[in-house]
This record gives structure tokens, C-alpha cells and sequence, in this order.
């Protein structure tokens, strides 16, 4: 069965930048989401959006100091995260939701899923959710194949394990040694249903990694740190050609499934804990100043600065023209 | 010229752009060791090792996989499926990912994937494993389709699919392994969306793919006593379609016969009818025909089968019927 992944962190073992890093990077998670909520109710951004608020020391913890731009990420259906965390500049991804011409796309557009960034290690994403599963282990197939040293990072859902490729993926992953870590990010919601209510598997997700023979745990994942050290385990694992693992990351989402979703199918009480006293960023920052690496001032720059990086960003992607109409018959073949 | 069967034409295409191309892939269910069930990848296993190698039956994560491989520009797969049938289990993996992934993310990666799926009526394998599903393909974007009829036409185009940078859906008829052909020694390929004249005339155009090629080709042999001469066209590409080599050849017969083995409704006749009608209606000197399959299960039964598949008979009547009209 898995086990619970716990290890005593110290902060004076990172370097400052790194811990400012952790911090930039969720905070610029968070303001890229409320603004694109704003724009969204602007009516400037049309469709569904999936919110990643609550979830940002997930994905900052897991790519921001262990991935490089050579290795693969498969983002999830919150999955902006992951992508800013993997460093796809704000411009491009407000361009796809918004249908310019400096989307990712090119104008095609695209919200959560569809933006790519080869050059970055970020591969896309599939609309029928979880499809990433099997597509992700061809690509760390190729990594293997060819004998280099990059890792294939999949990131899903609660909701995308249940879909049967997991277990097709699982059983490539783990009979062909492949250099993947699968970081399943449980918010214990697929849109309405909970976690418990749509899985078989006997207390974690992870416990179905056991029975494919890959390593395994559960880690709080509104940590960052915390996030940080169980991923870096699993990237130099990888390395070493020592093949998969599962890692099963524990958050929460604050706002609902999508943005209109009334979200009344969750405990009101439930959920004010998880804003309350698990948010990753409020934590974080309690850590940091309380073990004095910085001060309310510093992280106010930070604040200032990334607010500054987005509204360049939107600016950027809304004065780009949107496409021609002749751009749908581009990039079909090549 | 050497004559050869298909089965031997496809297992030399494969092993000159393996040989050719080390970044070449070719996986699936028992085709390594075992040579495939069709026996098209035999012996390939031993002399390429790792780059040949058996899968589980997951095919969902063969497809999945391959599209994963080939994004990354590191490898050319070429996964086979054991069935063509099977397309179905792993039917989102081919349509909207092999098909679609490089546009919907905005044209910046490859696809160079040639997926092997056998076809065909073959000897009692039943309605799961008979099935011709080329033409559920041709609705979407994305997707090259190779259907080949002769040992010559499967090695160039199998050798040109392989060498593509797009996806492309090789669908190989299970009667036409044993069947042979002349094919050359040295090296040649066919390019996708090139239509062949299988055969010359003058009255009435059959337009036939895989096996029906050579029905067609027998059903003409018969007409010449009744001062009938039919042109048989064989697109070998279903996408690209050639339609200027087949709008041409209605043309000058001004009478048009479609036959495939597919079910007859929304086979890949009724895609060339429409666009035949599209453009050449007032060249038509009678309705488009078309024989398919009938619009039921294949039967399990050797005796019944037979009548699924288009016949010669079939096909005579259909000209006749055309000429008197």
C-alpha cells in the first residue's frame, strides 16, 4: 500500500532565490488565474476554464527547480500550472484563450488544453481527459529508446484514473522500465463526484501503481517543499535508468469544476478549512517569515512585480490580431 | 521480372527503411518474435532487436504510445494491429490524436507514424475480425489512408508512408498476402494520392480497391466478349483521393461502377460518388453504381461469408446494367 511521503525539511537548506522562486512561481500561478477569471467575465475569454486555485505548490513544487526545458510535461485539466510553472511565457497562454494570433496556436486557440510549447518540453494535451497516460509513455519510450537522460512528467486528475488508460500505461511504464513520473494531482473531485465515490482502489490512488510494480507514495500536495523533494526523488530516479513512479499529490480545488459551477455539492465548512489553513501560498509565506528568510516588503515586490509581468502579458496577447480565416487550413499536415 | 507475394513485398519494404532509418519502430501484438500474425514482420525481430518488439493487448495504449513517440522527433513508429478491426478499441487514439494532435496544437510537431491494420473477408473470422473500417477514417482530418492491391503498389507506398511525416493508415487486405505480383529488385516508391489504371477502356469506369481490384479486373477479362471494355482505376490512396485520375477517366467513359468490400452505406464509394456528381454530373450517361458489402454483421459461416464480398457475377451485371441504361 502506498506511504504517506514525509520528510523533514529544512529552509536553511535551500537557497534564497530558490525559496523566492517556489514563491514567484505560485503567486504567479494565482494572479494568472484571477485575471483570466477577470477577463472571462469581461466577456473577453469565452468557454470553459478549470481554475487551479488552491493547487499552485503541486505543480511549482514538482517542475520549477527539478525540470529542464528538455524534459516532457503532459499538463493536466487545471494545467495552466504546470505550464507556467514549466515557464510557457504568460503572453502565449492568454493569446490561445483568448485567439490571437500570439497564442501558442497562432490563433487556432486553445484553453486549458491544446497550447504547446515543444521547445519548453510541453507536449499538449488531450480534450478526452486522461488520454495523456498513454501518449506520455511513448514519449518517454522515445527518451529511452534514444538513450538520453529526459523525463516524461504526466500530470491527471482524480477523475482522469479512472479512465482505463492508466492501467494500459501503468503496465508500459512498468514492464518497459520507462523514465516517467506520473503525478497524479487529487483534488478529490471529478466535477460532482468524490474521489470516493467513482474509485475501487482500496484507500489511495497510488495503491494501483503498486500492483504494476512502480514506486509509490502520497504527498501532501499543497506543499511545496514538500512536493519539491518527492519529485526530485523521482527525476534522479528516472535518471539513473531506474524506471517509474507514481506519485499521488493531495490538494483541493477552491473555486468549482468549472467557472459557473455552483460548487454546493462540497461542504461549505470543508472547503473554508482548505482556503483557510491549507492554502500553499498563505502557508508558504507563515514558513518563510517565520524562519526570517525574508519580509512582508520583499514578497510585496514580488507581488507588485509579477502583477506588473501579467498585465503586460494580456496586453501583449490582446493587441495581437486575431487570425486570418484561412488559418483552419494550416498545420494540418506537414 | 521476379514475381512475388504481397506478404514478401510488405516484409522488404519494412526491412529496407528499417535498415535505412535507425530511428524506425515497429511494435504491436506478437510481431516480434512470433514475425506477426500475418507473418509480415517475420525475421525482422531477430535482426533488429530492440527496435522490434511485442506489446500487451492494450491497443488504445500501441496508438497512444506511437503518437507519444513521434511528437518527440526521436522515432517512426510503425505499430501494427493485429486487426483493422481493432481500430475501434483504439479509435479515439487514432482519430483525434494521431489525426488531430499537431494541428489542435497549433502545427508544431510531426507525426510520422504508419499504423499496419489487415482487412478483409478471410476464411469464417467473424463480424469482428472481417471488417473493412477504411472509410470511418476518411471523416477525419488529419489522416493519410494507403489501401494497396498489388505486391508492387503495397512496397512503394509502404516505403513512401513510412518515410511521411504525417499519419498514415495502411490497410492491408488479408486474401492479398498469398497473392503475386512483379515487383522490381531495386528500389522505387509511390507517391500518396497517385490513383493507377489498372486497366484501359473505353465504356464503363470501375473504381475498385484492394481484392475488387482484381475482381474488377476478372469481371473485365469476361465483358471483352460482349464488346465491352472497362477501365479499372484503383485509387491506392483513399486520402488523398486522386480525384483528378478518376474524374478524368469518367470523362471519357461517361459510366461509373464503385466496389469495394465495405459495407455499401457511408463506404468510400459514397464519398467518390458525391464528389464525382460534384463535378462531372453532365458527363454521366447513366446513375453511379456501387457494389459494397451488405449492411449487416459478417457472418461467422465460410458459406455465408461469400456472399459479403463483392462477385465477379456481381460486378457483370452491374456494367451490363450500365450499358443498357
Amino acid at each position: 500500500m502506498a506511504e504517506i511521503y514525509k520528510k523533514e525539511i529544512q529552509l536553511k537548506d535551500y537557497p534564497k532565490d530558490v525559496l523566492l522562486n517556489f514563491y514567484r512561481t505560485m503567486v504567479k500561478i494565482r494572479k494568472f488565474d484571477e485575471n483570466l477569471i477577470r477577463l472571462m467575465q469581461e466577456g473577453k475569454v469565452s468557454g470553459f476554464y478549470h481554475s487551479g486555485i488552491g493547487s499552485e505548490g503541486l505543480s511549482a513544487g514538482s517542475i520549477r527547480e527539478n525540470l529542464r526545458d528538455e524534459d516532457y510535461i503532459y499538463y493536466n485539466h487545471r494545467g495552466c500550472n504546470q505550464k507556467i510553472a514549466k515557464g510557457v511565457p504568460l503572453s502565449k497562454i492568454y493569446g490561445d484563450f483568448l485567439g490571437t494570433t500570439e497564442g501558442t496556436t497562432k490563433g487556432l486557440g486553445a484553453g486549458i488544453v491544446h497550447s504547446a510549447d515543444p521547445a519548453r518540453g510541453v507536449m499538449g494535451q488531450a480534450g478526452t481527459i486522461g488520454s495523456q497516460l498513454g501518449i506520455g509513455i511513448g514519449t518517454a519510450y522515445a527518451s529511452k529508446f534514444k538513450g538520453t537522460d529526459q523525463v516524461t512528467v504526466i500530470y491527471f486528475g482524480d477523475g482522469a484514473a479512472s479512465r482505463e488508460m492508466l492501467h494500459g500505461s501503468l503496465n508500459w511504464a512498468g514492464l518497459y522500465n520507462l523514465p516517467v513520473i506520473y503525478i497524479c494531482e487529487n483534488n478529490e473531485y471529478a466535477i460532482s463526484c468524490h474521489v470516493s465515490e467513482t474509485h475501487a482502489v482500496r484507500e489511495h490512488i497510488a495503491d494501483w501503481a503498486y500492483g504494476y510494480g512502480i514506486p509509490n507514495c502520497v504527498v501532501d500536495g499543497n506543499d511545496v517543499l514538500l512536493m519539491h523533494e518527492a519529485t526530485k526523488e523521482a527525476v534522479e530516479r528516472a535518471k539513473r535508468g531506474e524506471g517509474p513512479t507514481f506519485i499521488e499529490a493531495q490538494t483541493f480545488r477552491h473555486r468549482g469544476h468549472f467557472e459557473g459551477d455552483p460548487y454546493d455539492y462540497v461542504d461549505g465548512e470543508l472547503l473554508k478549512d482548505w482556503k483557510e489553513n491549507k492554502d500553499p501560498i498563505r502557508n508558504f509565506v507563515s514558513r518563510l517569515l517565520l524562519d526570517k528568510v525574508t519580509d512582508e516588503q520583499e514578497l510585496k515586490t514580488i507581488d507588485q512585480e509579477v502583477e506588473q509581468e501579467i498585465l503586460e502579458a494580456i496586453k501583449k496577447a490582446e493587441s495581437a490580431p486575431q487570425p486570418e480565416p484561412g488559418r483552419i487550413y494550416e498545420g494540418l499536415f506537414a | 521480372m521476379r514475381t512475388i507475394n504481397m506478404r514478401t513485398a510488405l516484409l522488404e519494404a519494412l526491412n529496407e527503411e528499417m535498415e535505412r532509418d535507425e530511428t524506425t519502430l515497429i511494435f504491436g501484438e506478437d510481431v516480434g518474435k512470433f514475425g506477426g500474425i500475418n507473418k509480415v514482420t517475420q525475421g525482422l525481430y531477430e535482426k533488429y532487436g530492440n527496435r522490434v518488439f511485442d506489446t500487451p493487448i492494450a491497443e488504445p495504449t500501441i496508438i497512444a504510445a506511437a503518437v507519444g513517440m513521434a511528437i518527440t522527433g526521436n522515432a517512426r513508429p510503425i505499430p501494427e494491429l493485429q486487426f483493422g478491426d481493432f481500430a475501434g478499441i483504439a479509435f479515439d487514439e487514432i482519430f483525434n490524436k494521431m489525426g488531430k494532435w499537431r494541428f489542435m496544437h497549433g502545427g508544431q510537431m510531426e507525426m510520422p507514424i504508419t499504423l499496419r491494420l489487415p482487412v478483409g473477408i478471410a476464411g469464417g473470422a467473424g463480424p469482428e475480425h472481417s471488417q473493412s473500417p477504411q472509410a470511418l477514417f476518411m471523416h477525419g482530418p488529419g489522416l493519410h489512408i494507403a489501401i494497396p492491391s498489388t505486391p508492387y503498389d503495397a512496397k512503394g507506398l509502404l516505403k513512401t508512408a513510412i518515410r511521411d511525416n504525417n499519419a498514415v493508415l495502411f490497410f492491408e487486405h488479408k486474401i492479398l498476402y498469398d497473392m503475386k505480383g512483379e515487383v522490381p529488385e531495386e528500389e522505387y516508391l509511390i507517391p500518396l494520392g497517385k490513383a493507377d489504371i489498372k486497366r484501359e477502356g473505353s465504356d464503363v469506369t470501375i473504381i475498385a480497391t484492394a481484392l475488387q481490384v482484381h475482381t474488377a479486373l476478372e469481371a473485365a477479362e469476361d465483358l471483352v466478349a460482349d464488346g465491352v471494355e472497362v477501365e479499372v482505376v484503383d485509387p491506392r490512396t483513399l486520402a488523398p483521393l486522386d480525384m483528378e485520375t478518376i474524374l478524368s477517366s469518367v470523362r471519357k467513359t461517361g459510366r461509373v461502377l464503385i466496389v469495394h468490400e465495405e459495407s455499401k452505406t457511408g463506404g468510400s464509394g459514397a464519398e467518390i460518388t458525391a464528389q464525382i456528381q460534384e463535378e462531372a454530373l453532365f458527363d454521366l450517361a447513366a446513375p453511379i453504381r456501387r457494389i459494397g458489402s451488405p449492411d449487416v454483421p459478417i457472418a461467422q459461416n465460410i458459406y455465408l461469408e461469400q456472399f459479403y464480398r463483392p462477385s465477379k457475377e456481381q460486378i457483370i451485371q452491374a456494367v451490363n446494367d450500365l450499358m443498357e441504361y
